[in-house]
């Protein structure tokens, strides 16, 4: 059998747990006071009983049986709160309040203290039974004397004082269950909200969030960090989507090209025409052209998802560009652009030199493609006065429309009259990636102007942040 | 030149071992890590190609086991992994070199052969020959026929790399590698740019040109 769900939560099995505990303290707690209490009780009866029995044995020393005797019968009518009885050699009673010894047997000894039951009718006739103790003695003539007290009202006291702690308990004990079943609800409640997300999420449904009630509280906490980690898992999660669609987009027409060539060239070679050697050559390039633009947009993906760049060192952005400089300084001198670099030294940065390196190269790279010949290209690293770096291409070539700007840093975007130029469109988007790992920016901006009927150019700007 | 190739992915091994072996080496095949290893205790190779990611024993374990047993033949590792930290894991498990999946089959061999000659060419050289071509690495000094070449300083390093691999071809992502230390594809190829100024400076006014274009896979110095 399943219990109900509350009896399954944690803190109401803790709660449980805390009220056995209880219990088994309380329990113990009670039966220590019981017989502390009760003890008291008895022992204080005995001295009673022990001094009555002293000063009776003085009066029958002093006076002998007869005197006893009387004294027996007088007490046993006054209200001394004791009860007598008064044997012979033999055991006979002889006067007291009792009829029978409550000491059981002939061969008891000379002093037997014993426990017994009192019965007595009450006045509405019923009988009850009080417990009663009593101390019997064998006197120097071989009499036998019973001293005895009813205890019954002393231990009623007892009883009662259990009888109250036990109540308390049983309060205790539900007032605990009924706290724990508030604070199980509680808990139950703000967890539930959590795993109703969490299963939201197993069940494909990434934009599931927990409810943050801005109460500052633990379970507050928890719904954020589950929320954010979700943000992030869904972010990831869409870039690689989005790049998967890219990469099955973008390779679909590379890849349909490369079959329709084959094909030719395979009626061609049947038809033994053509040069199926050269058609192979062309078939290769076209493959590891299709393998450049996955390698590209996985790269994009795997930078857009990273929290931080990955392996980041610190560098000097002049140096860096130097080197970049120095590899396309000489195609722009055979495409006739004049190239000129203006490198501030002993700059700093922390980042990843590769994607660094890789996306200045990419900016370079469509500025010497885009700047017609007799152009200029102008490659600066400088340092800002708010402290970062940046690193800037101008061009003269035609530029960018400034409504188009955002978008030619998105995937596979290629301006209208750009689209016979080589290249997958994925150059911007690789700079855009490398400055949001670099949590930094990519500015397009226009370029020196238009002049003779060129221009106005374009100034791409990666601008990343000062260390620290 | 015996090789080992050590590729857990059936097809792909086979595609190089018959690739290899056609290009004229002997080839040795190891299923997984395991058997790498054992087949590298077995017999002495020119180089291993190593896939990273194998069941059993993966390739960076096995070439740490093998180094740490003294073993110094030259290892390429072929991975599906592109990251930067990937590569440095690599060659820091005593890999020579680290190519990535998918790869062009003259990229592989001329990766290999690379490894190879390198090897051989292990101690100091203060003079490489290739010809008529003459290159003194103390002196900075590259003649043809005797008649002093001036090349830029990165221009020497592109001709000392061709050089120390003439006869072989090598890749433009190879040059992009060893000689300028990027490890990415430019969109436009740069290098050719630079192959043909190198070009025009060793082979111009020279009956025979020595630097030659390899059609599909890169470029190749000839004695």
């Amino acid at each position: 059998m399943r219990l109900p769900r509350l009896f399954r939560t944690t803190p109401f099995r803790l709660t449980l747990l805390f009220l056995v505990v209880f219990a088994a303290a309380a329990s113990a707690f009670l039966a220590y006071i019981y017989l502390a209490t009760a003890g008291e009780v008895n022992r204080h009866a005995d001295a009673a009983i022990t001094r009555e029995m002293q000063s009776l044995e003085a009066i029958y020393r002093r006076g002998g049986f007869a005197v006893l005797n009387q004294t027996i019968i007088d007490r046993t009518s006054g209200d001394h709160g004791f009860l007598y009885l008064l044997m012979n050699k033999d055991g006979q009673p002889v006067s007291g309040s009792l009829a029978v010894s409550p000491v059981e047997g002939r061969q008891a000894g000379d002093r037997q203290w014993a426990s017994f039951r009192l019965n007595e009718t009450d006045p509405d006739g019923t009988m009850i039974r009080r417990p009663a103790r009593g101390l019997q003695e064998r006197l120097a003539g071989g009499e036998l004397l019973f001293v005895g007290s009813d205890v019954g009202e002393a231990e009623g006291y007892v009883v009662k004082i259990a009888r109250a702690l036990w109540g308390a308990a049983a309060l205790v004990i539900l007032l605990g269950l009924a706290g724990g079943v508030v604070v199980s609800r509680d808990v139950s409640r703000n967890i539930n909200s959590l795993t109703g997300v969490i299963g939201a999420v197993r069940g494909g449904d990434l934009r599931a969030r927990a409810e943050v009630r801005h109460t500052g509280d633990e379970y507050d906490e928890l719904a954020s960090g589950l929320n954010d980690m979700l943000d992030r898992l869904e972010r990831s999660i869409g870039g690689l989507r989005h790049a998967g669609d890219a990469i099955a987009h973008d390779l679909r027409s590379p890849l349909t090209r490369l079959r329709a060539r084959l094909e030719a060239a395979a009626i061609e070679a049947d038809n033994g025409k053509g040069d199926p050697v050269g058609a192979l050559h062309t078939a290769l390039e076209d493959a590891d052209n299709v393998l450049k633009t996955f390698n590209a947009v996985l790269s994009i993906a795997r930078l857009e998802a990273a929290v931080e760049p990955p392996n980041p060192v610190v560098f000097d952005p002049g140096e860096l560009a130097a080197g970049v400089a120095e590899l396309y300084e000489p195609l722009c001198e055979d495409k006739g652009l004049e190239f000129r670099a203006e490198l501030t030294p002993a700059l700093q940065l922390r980042g990843n030199r590769e994607f660094i390196a890789q996306a200045l190269a990419n900016i370079l790279d469509n500025a010497v493609k885009y700047t017609p010949e007799g152009g200029a290209v102008m490659l600066r690293v400088r340092r800002r006065s708010s402290g970062d770096v940046e690193m800037s291409v101008t061009d003269t070539g035609p530029g960018v429309p400034e409504t188009e700007r955002a978008r030619v840093i998105q995937r596979f975007v290629r301006l209208e009259n750009s689209r016979n130029e080589p290249g997958a469109g994925l150059g911007l988007s690789l700079v855009g990636a490398v400055a949001q790992a670099h949590k930094g920016q990519l500015e397009l901006d226009e370029g020196p102007g238009s002049v003779d009927g060129s221009g106005p150019g374009l100034r791409v700007a990666l601008v990343l942040p000062k260390m620290g | 030149m015996r090789l080992l190739i050590v590729e857990d992915d059936v097809v792909a091994g086979e595609v190089m071992l018959k690739g290899l072996t056609d290009a004229g080496h002997e080839c040795i095949a190891a299923p997984d890590g395991q058997a790498g290893l054992l087949a590298a205790k077995g017999a002495k190779f020119d180089v291993m190609i190593v896939d990273r990611m194998m069941p059993r024993l993966d390739g960076v374990s096995m070439v740490e086991i093998l180094r740490k047993e003294g073993d110094q033949t030259p290892v390429l590792f072929l991975s599906a992994l592109g990251e930067i930290n990937d590569r440095v894991a690599g060659l820091n498990a005593g890999g020579d070199d680290y190519l990535v999946k998918p790869y062009a089959f003259a990229e592989l061999i001329a990766r290999v052969e690379a490894l190879a000659r390198r090897r051989e060419t292990g101690s100091v050289q203060t003079l490489l020959r290739v010809g008529d071509l003459e290159m003194d690495l103390i002196g900075r000094e590259v003649r043809r026929q005797g008649k002093e070449i001036d090349l830029q300083p990165r221009e020497f390093q592109l001709l000392e790399f061709l050089m120390r691999n003439a006869g072989q071809s090598v890749t433009r992502t190879m040059l992009l590698e060893k000689v300028w230390e990027y490890h990415f594809d430019p969109q436009t190829n740069v290098i050719d740019v630079h192959i043909s100024r190198l070009r025009s400076k060793i082979d111009k006014g020279f009956d025979r040109p020595m630097l030659q274009t390899v059609r599909g896979a890169g470029y190749r110095l000839e004695a």
